[in-house]
């Protein structure tokens, strides 16, 4: 079971590296999309956290226990399961302090529904669903650890 | 006319409860659900099958075991023919192929004989991509193999006039003589008029849409429909889709196919707004689904 909003609270923690020193932070992230994708559906945007932009290209994401960049994503031939949560991790030397953060992403996929197909073979959209559902996400979250 | 009267069942696609599935709603729950209403079929989207595109022998033993304890039976199954998977040049024809020989086999194993067949489209006319025939054709023999029968849903904006329905979906079935494909007449394509709350998703201006009689010339390459509704009231009837004169039609021409209650009201578009809208979702979308098994009930009789 998962929480009812896009961007999970559960889960959302800063990290640490070998040395026991916070190097950055995680959460999950399930879409709210009636099915799942292969990944090489999805196009993946930027996080931004109270205004701070993370490149789309610097995420680490997590999915069944191995780390993928997006560009990864794209040959990906792995099917992400309704429901499952995908980790993305993000360096931050020192993390996010104890408290509350705008959490905010943006994430689009293609599929072969009622438009045009993607445009951009480079696959630097966000897909060809974006008229009928959109690409934002957001969520105000607090942190503990 | 026929001379013997149709006899559909009445069944559920796990798609009206998405909002929820996996967040409050197990698929046991959403099982015990469609028992409550007295429904005897259902249809599941690839995507609710965990693991898939193989799911463990462990979750197959399982899905039979919740058949067979809330006596329901498998009836359609949603999946998508993609041929863009992949940034570049759409995939081959054999790449296709393979795609749904494999989505054959795991309906075969799973017990639907129908398929929910979504092929690429270009617009929100829903006008195939072409070159379509080409690769549907190529799967035929497998569809044949595994029993099954891919449909092209009929979605609103889409009316069964649209002429891609005849120059191209019909053309093909008359053209290769098959049983293994055909049309899943989604009763959104009745609407004719916008439903209350649902000014936000234009997705017709309602001047333009399928007459009951239509669906006449349609009921023999028909074997599942999804009963789409926005809105059930309290006295069981939905407004804007004329549900009793289609199925009246469909009963005098002796269709015994799946009507298949598809719920997608304003609040599936609003649930993960915020609490207030999740939790109304918790409560609205098995009360809609209800009352949509009672007005089906009330029109067929049983």
């Amino acid at each position: 079971m998962v929480e009812f909003q896009t961007i999970q609270q559960r889960g959302f923690h800063n990290t640490y590296d070998k040395d026991g020193n916070i190097d950055g932070f995680e959460f999950r992230f399930v879409p709210k999309y009636y099915k799942g994708y292969w990944f090489t559906q999805c196009r993946f945007g930027n996080v931004t956290v109270d205004g701070e932009v993370f490149d789309r290209d610097d995420i680490i994401f997590e999915y069944d226990g191995m780390e993928y960049s997006r560009q990864e994503m794209f040959d990906l031939n792995k099917y992400w399961q309704f429901r499952e949560p995908l980790i993305y991790r993000i360096k931050k030397p020192g993390g996010l302090s104890i408290g509350y953060h705008d959490v905010s992403l943006q994430f689009g996929w293609v599929l072969n529904y009622n438009g045009d197909l993607e445009k951009e073979p480079d696959g630097s959209g966000m897909g060809n669903m974006a008229h009928m559902f959109g690409v934002d996400n957001q969520r105000r979250m607090l942190l503990c650890r | 006319m026929a001379t013997k009267k149709g006899t559909p069942r009445r069944g559920i696609c796990l798609y009206s409860y998405h909002n929820l599935l996996g967040k409050t709603m197990t698929l046991e729950d959403a099982f015990l659900e469609m028992y409550d209403t007295g429904a005897t079929c259902f249809e599941f989207l690839t995507s609710y099958i965990p693991g898939y595109p193989n799911p463990s022998p462990e979750w197959v033993d399982k899905y039979w075991g919740l058949c067979e304890k809330y006596n329901l039976q498998p009836s359609e199954m949603g999946h998508w023919a993609e041929n863009h998977l992949h940034r570049g040049p759409a995939m081959t024809d054999d790449e296709v192929v393979e795609e749904l020989k494999q989505d054959f086999r795991l309906a075969h194993l799973l017990g639907f004989k129908a398929l929910r067949t979504k092929i690429t489209c270009t617009n929100m006319m829903c006008d195939p991509e072409p070159g379509w025939q080409s690769y549907i054709e190529k799967a035929l023999p497998y569809a044949e193999k595994y029993d099954v029968r891919m449909q092209n849903e009929v979605h609103l904006p889409t009316t069964l006039h649209t002429p891609h329905i005849r120059d191209e979906y019909l053309d093909f079935i008359h053209r290769t003589g098959t049983k293994h494909f055909g049309f899943n007449i989604d009763f959104g394509t009745f609407q004719n008029k916008m439903a209350k709350g649902m000014e936000f998703l234009p997705m017709s201006d309602f001047k333009d849409v399928s007459k009951p009689e239509e669906i006449v010339e349609f009921l023999p390459y028909s074997y599942v429909c999804h009963g789409k509704f926005t809105g059930v009231n309290e006295n069981f009837e939905e407004e804007t889709i004329p549900y009793k004169e289609i199925i009246d039609l469909m009963i005098e021409n002796g269709w015994s196919g799946d009507i298949l209650s598809e719920f997608e009201g304003p609040i599936r578009f609003l649930a993960e707004d915020g609490p207030d809208k999740f939790g109304q979702a918790m409560v609205e979308i098995p009360e809609q689904v209800r009352r949509h098994q009672i007005m089906l009930r009330n029109i067929l009789g049983y």
